[in-house]
């Protein structure tokens, strides 16, 4: 028979760990440029995955994540800092954490929980974490020797073939999945 | 099992792409570095998964339950292959209530792992109801793709309407053949004292009135009244119900139906019914424990069908409308077509009782306080007793029963009205 021990206590605990990760999403672009702007468009999202988070609405979470990646943007925009690989990795993980955290909320809403599967989903993210922040500094080491032999003029091209790739490739990859 | 993109998906590669956008557009490294952990995870969609295989079971407590019992649903899965994320939506028919847990469950199974989790179901309307669909949508781990299948095998619980013990019940004037309960004005074999009558041969000794005989100087016996059993037909009123679900008229009126049906059948009488409608239903007189199993399952299926005809209780067969028969109306008298069949029955000879469940009362139970409610409830009471006295005028016995109140408070005068020794039939 399933152990549905403390449910309540573990459905908050989810909601707070979604809170938390979008406090993050609104620290890290204000740490990096400490810019009114920047505070602003963060307050938008973070009043946006609040909603979200309250409600477990996907939409919400959805418009957050897109605001918070656009304060990043002007942060990093404005700050002129050098790259910060680790910072990048944890926004990003911070973002796809965030959704995670709502689906979850959403799936144990009113619903028994069996007791390995909130273990199960965290060591999975831990484990995903950790690969993804060692798979980055890879990349990012073969990035650095490739992006020497890319002529200056040409980078901009490349960059943005590369990004239309990327997407075209994971559509392929969703329309595959659903069919 | 269908596999299906989930609208997460849909999320995070709008995001992905977004933030793709902003990357080239800001020409800024770290946004790229910021969605490689959504790439990574939409990248999990190239690998072919596939469909989890599991098998899920359900049980219940109990097949039976009166109304406002409670049935416990069981729901057990075998996972053949490990499932990371497994929803299950349990069966929660409607005028059904959770009364413990949860119908919906989130687990994580690993390869050959079982596990069941339980709820428990508040059933307070009377019906049949079908607890075999379960839901099941399995997920991949990271919430991307889904696998949902609904499985469906017939789990029936019959709700039976509640039965209030019965101690006073009306009499019937006319006894039938078999023993029962009822002192018959007939002479024979019983208990009850009757009449002395000079020996005859033949007769017991223990007959023998010896204080008569030694006063009269010659043999006198001791005559007993028989006890005989009767037929009692329940005949419902499905023409028409007033008042808030599962609180109608006509849900009282199979509840008060029910309790007679059980009191009646409790003194050995042979009980019937007849669903009086816009579909005519009816079980022929019967005793025992079958008996009440046939009439319960009428119970259950007792609703109001509007109809425009006008039906006629002469088709009713002599069988299920035995001559004689004490004849139980159970009605709100909203519907003259009932008050006209149902007088149409006592010009024919039949022994009937009304038990008018008050319409007024109900109604008035369903709508908010107000002065204005309560004056219309009062002038609909008034117009109300005149079509009682319609009743009364006919020589017919006629209670209106208020559902708040026992039914035995209601049925105590129709006792009292009834002569202690019924007729022989």
């Amino acid at each position: 028979m399933m152990r549905v021990g403390s449910a309540a206590f573990s459905r908050t605990l989810v909601r707070l760990a979604a809170g938390v990760l979008a406090l993050v999403l609104f620290v890290l672009p204000l740490h990096t440029a400490p810019i009114s702007p920047v505070a602003v468009i963060g307050g938008i999202a973070l009043l946006l995955a609040a909603v979200g988070i309250a409600m477990l609405w996907r939409w919400p979470v959805t418009a957050a994540a897109c605001v918070f990646l656009a304060a990043y943007t002007l942060a990093l925009w404005t700050a002129g800092e050098p790259v910060s690989v680790i910072g990048a990795a944890g926004f990003g993980l911070s973002l796809l954490f965030l959704f995670q955290c709502v689906e979850l909320g959403r799936c144990v809403d009113r619903a028994e929980v069996g007791a390995g599967a909130y273990r199960s989903h965290v060591v999975a993210w831990i484990g995903f974490g950790l690969g993804t922040l060692a798979g980055t500094m890879a990349v990012m080491a073969v990035a650095g020797v490739g992006a020497a032999s890319i002529p200056f003029a040409a980078a901009p091209v490349v960059a943005a073939v590369g990004a239309v790739g990327v997407i075209l490739a994971l559509v392929a990859a969703v329309r595959g999945a659903g069919s | 099992m269908n596999g299906r993109v989930t609208p997460l998906t849909v999320s995070l590669l709008t995001v992905t792409a977004w933030a793709v956008s902003l990357a080239v557009l800001s020409a800024r490294p770290e946004l790229v570095v910021a969605a490689l952990p959504l790439v990574l995870a939409l990248a999990t969609l190239i690998v072919r998964r596939g469909v989890p295989e599991y098998s899920v079971t359900l049980q219940r407590s109990i097949d039976r339950i009166f109304e406002g019992e409670i049935v416990t649903v069981t729901i057990a899965v075998t996972a053949a292959s490990g499932i990371p994320l497994m929803q299950l939506l349990g069966p929660l028919p409607r005028d059904t209530e959770l009364a413990g847990g949860h119908h919906r469950a989130m687990l994580t199974l690993g390869p050959g792992e079982t596990t069941s989790f339980h709820y428990e179901l508040r059933c307070s309307v009377r019906g049949v109801y079908d607890l075999g669909t379960i839901v099941v949508r399995a997920r991949d781990r990271w919430g991307l793709r889904a696998w949902e299948r609904r499985h469906a095998e017939r789990t029936l619980v019959r709700v039976y309407p509640r039965v209030v013990p019965l101690r006073s019940l009306p009499r019937p004037l006319h006894t039938q053949s078999s023993t029962g309960d009822y002192v018959s004005g007939a002479l024979g074999e019983g208990i009850e004292p009757g009449d002395i009558r000079q020996f005859a041969p033949g007769d017991r000794i223990r007959q023998v009135n010896w204080r008569a005989s030694l006063r009269l100087g010659s043999l006198y016996v001791t005559q007993h009244h028989r006890e005989r059993n009767a037929h009692v037909v329940l005949m419902l009123d499905t023409l028409a119900e007033v008042g808030a679900a599962a609180d109608t008229t006509l849900d009282f009126a199979v509840r008060a139906a029910a309790s007679l049906a059980t009191a009646y059948l409790a003194r050995k009488d042979r009980v019937g019914l007849v669903t009086y409608g816009g579909t005519t239903d009816w079980v022929r007189p019967g005793s025992g424990r079958i008996q009440y199993e046939r009439l319960a399952d009428t119970f259950l299926r007792a609703s109001v069908a509007f109809t425009y005809v006008t039906k006629d209780l002469a088709l009713v067969p002599t069988r299920v409308l035995p001559p004689h028969a004490l004849v139980i109306a159970l009605t709100p008298l909203l519907d003259r077509r009932f008050a006209k069949a149902a007088l149409d029955l006592a010009a024919r000879g039949f022994d009937l009782v009304v038990l008018v469940v008050s319409p007024v009362s109900v109604t008035r139970a369903a709508l908010p306080p107000s002065v204005t409610n309560d004056l219309a409830c009062r002038l609909w009471r008034l117009m109300r007793r005149v079509h009682l006295d319609d009743f009364r005028r006919h020589g017919v016995p006629v209670v209106e029963w208020n559902p708040a109140e026992p039914l035995e408070t209601a049925l105590a005068g129709l006792a009292r009205r009834r002569p202690r020794l019924a007729t022989a039939g």
